[in-house]
């Protein structure tokens, strides 16, 4: 105990050792803090556009006397909530959309229609805690013990120390180990004031905390392996500083590259416009041209109505949904492919520790890809489940009224996304 | 019949593929001063390494407390007490923290009052002391080194080149301390440049040229070593 008082003492004297820690807790903090503001942001906006998505609908819905027109005025607001982890782990949230302005027009283009805001913005990506915690803290954990032997050694102390305490191997392991932990509870500390704050679970904060404490032994031992070989600082940093490059930067983004040739998936804008032209397309062909292919889909509705010359508003929503139904293999191949490539990340990740630690607490602040997809099955349902209402009115010739309008679902969150 | 504190037998430490001893012999009694004189390159603080256990004997051996070093160090190091060549102690720490983190990395508890006795002896500025040594001059440094080997009180002294950056002053009141401490049963293994210091404080000399122990001077009765004599062989190469 007396030795770890020591050392604690001779750490926290040093200026370097002082400012690295400083630096580390205060870049903590700033990310938790800055974590919690943008989910609190986010709900704050959840809240606000709901009632006004809720209200906005309920005047529409006033003035409305059949149903083809409560169907087309009739918006929805489907988002995913943060959860209570969010503040940790930005994940790809501020790449892609977790809100969206739905209503039962063809589903394909609302949904691609993102509005993730500033595209160039979102490719920088947002400083999270992740962030700094998987890619930056190894940078402060070289700082510290890149010269931890070499420093002795210049200046004529290594035997000096080694001849006083016995063993100057030794003592220079606790040494950087009392430096690793110092520099653990520095990180930890704003963020498990930041689970208190947010009331994440208890559970989800440990594993946070293992995967960090991992990626801090993984450098430890890294950089200890490399000072007990090379007794130069400036060289040792500069192969450490060379393994942190190779390993949160090359891997990761020569990996991806690699992940975005070999698995091709469409544009979510080529889905989009594909959508639109067959729903364009339509005014202007004949309408069994549209009516054939809805009712191979759904043929409790064929025959339901006579085909007639003018509008028909079932006719109107039989092309929005074949809209749809011509971009469903595209669709299928965008979902496929992005759940390919994120696999395939996960395996790539398996050799980058701090890629693995930055998508580990992604899928546990459920800010991750497989969450996103979750969130775009959670719309897809809500849309199935709008259709299955209005149908019956559009095309089974149920009554409209506004009796029957209190019926209208409403979208809950999915479980997987709160 | 006098007891051996120190002993190199045939001892020969090369530094890589460089034969840097060869085949050295001596050995040196409880409370005695003996000095390693020697150009650079000479092999002497080598020697001093070899003994600490910081580098192994290529053949021959060293004994320390007549325990073999190679299979002894912690012990040989908890019984001495080195003083390197302008010793770089840590620059943001102040004199009696240095000399407090040193003593409790050799498990040496000694009190403030001791820790002031020894800086008293080795006359370091009473103002001075609770300043960050990154403000010291080398004599200065060397001061604080110094103390803490006294505190110590190990049975055995390893001194590279101690008063190395010292003042004419102080460089004499180490020399009395040295003479104090091994009157008082310390044994000094001292490695030098400074002939007329060696000759001043050690009761014997040994010279070492490229490797070689090629000399070894004694003091007569109750007297010194001719510094002179000394001096000539080290420029004839004995």
């Amino acid at each position: 105990m007396d030795n770890i008082i020591r050392e604690l003492r001779f750490s926290l004297r040093d200026p370097v050792v002082a400012l690295t820690l400083l630096v580390g807790v205060l870049l903590s903090a700033f990310t938790v803090f800055s974590g919690l503001k943008e989910v609190d942001t986010e709900r704050a906006q959840i809240e606000r556009v709901k009632q006004m998505v809720d209200d906005d609908r309920t005047y529409a819905l006033a003035d409305q006397s059949d149903a083809g027109g409560a169907a087309y005025y009739a918006f929805h607001f489907t988002y995913a909530p943060p959860s209570d982890l969010a503040f940790a782990a930005r994940g790809v949230r501020d790449d892609l959309p977790w809100k969206h302005r739905i209503r039962m027009l063809a589903l394909e283009g609302q949904i691609y229609e993102t509005d993730a805001g500033n595209p160039e913005l979102s490719r920088i990506g947002k400083f999270d805690f992740a962030f700094f915690a998987a890619f930056l803290l190894p940078l402060l954990m070289i700082l510290l013990l890149h010269d931890l032997k070499a420093a002795e050694v210049r200046n004529n102390r290594w035997a000096f120390l080694s001849a006083t305490g016995g063993d100057g191997g030794r003592l220079l392991l606790s040494r950087a180990v009392l430096r690793a932990i110092l520099l653990f509870a520095c990180i930890i500390t704003p963020f498990l004031a930041g689970v208190i704050v947010s009331t994440a679970s208890l559970m989800s904060a440990v594993v946070v905390c293992a995967v960090i404490g991992l990626n801090l032994a993984f450098w430890l031992v890294l950089s200890l392996f490399t000072t007990s070989r090379i007794q130069s600082g400036p060289t040792a940093a500069a192969l450490l500083l060379g393994a942190w490059f190779t390993l949160t930067v090359a891997l990761p983004v020569g990996g991806k590259l690699m992940v975005e040739q070999s698995v091709p998936v469409p544009m979510g804008g080529e889905i989009l416009l594909t959508q639109r032209e067959a729903v364009n397309d339509a005014w202007d062909l004949p309408r069994e041209a549209t009516l054939k292919p809805f009712y191979e889909r759904h043929p409790e509705w064929a025959n339901a109505e006579p085909v007639s010359e003018g509008f028909d508003w079932y006719w109107y929503y039989a092309f929005q949904q074949v809209g749809d139904q011509t971009v469903e293999s595209m669709s299928e191949a965008l979902r496929d492919g992005v759940a390919e490539r994120d696999k395939a990340m996960a395996m790539i990740a398996l050799t980058s520790p701090p890629l693995l630690v930055d998508r580990v607490m992604s899928q546990l602040a459920m800010t991750d890809i497989a969450a996103f997809q979750s969130y775009d099955q959670c719309v897809r349902d809500f849309h199935a489940a709008l259709r299955a209402f209005h149908y019956p009115m559009l095309f089974g010739g149920k009554e409209y009224s506004a009796e029957a309008m209190k019926e209208l679902p409403t979208f809950r969150p999915c479980a997987s996304n709160s | 019949m006098t007891e051996i504190a120190l002993k190199a037998d045939s001892l020969s430490v090369s530094r890589g593929r460089v034969p840097v001893l060869s085949d050295i012999t001596f050995d040196v009694s409880v409370g005695e001063v003996f000095a390693l004189l020697g150009g650079n390159g000479a092999g002497k603080s080598t020697t001093l390494l070899t003994f600490l256990g910081f580098l192994p004997p290529r053949s021959g051996s060293v004994t320390v407390l007549n325990k073999p070093v190679t299979q002894n160090v912690e012990f040989v190091r908890q019984k001495s007490a080195y003083l390197p060549e302008a010793a770089n102690l840590y620059p943001h720490l102040n004199a009696r923290e240095n000399i407090k983190y040193f003593l409790s990395l050799a498990k040496v508890p000694r009190s403030a009052s001791d820790i002031e006795a020894a800086l008293d002896e080795v006359s370091l500025a009473t103002e001075a002391r609770g300043r960050r040594l990154s403000s010291y001059s080398k004599g200065m440094r060397q001061k604080v080194a110094i103390s803490l080997a006294i505190l110590r009180q190990a049975p055995v002294l390893f001194l590279d080149e101690p008063t190395s950056g010292l003042d004419p002053v102080a460089i004499d009141e180490f020399n009395q301390l040295i003479t104090k401490l091994s009157a008082a049963g310390t044994t000094v293994l001292m490695v030098t440049h400074d002939v007329y210091g060696a000759c001043q404080i050690a009761g014997r000399v040994g010279l070492l040229k490229a490797g070689s122990l090629v000399g070894v001077f004694e003091a007569p009765e109750g007297g010194q070593i001719s510094p002179e004599e000394v001096h000539r062989a080290f420029a004839e190469g004995a």
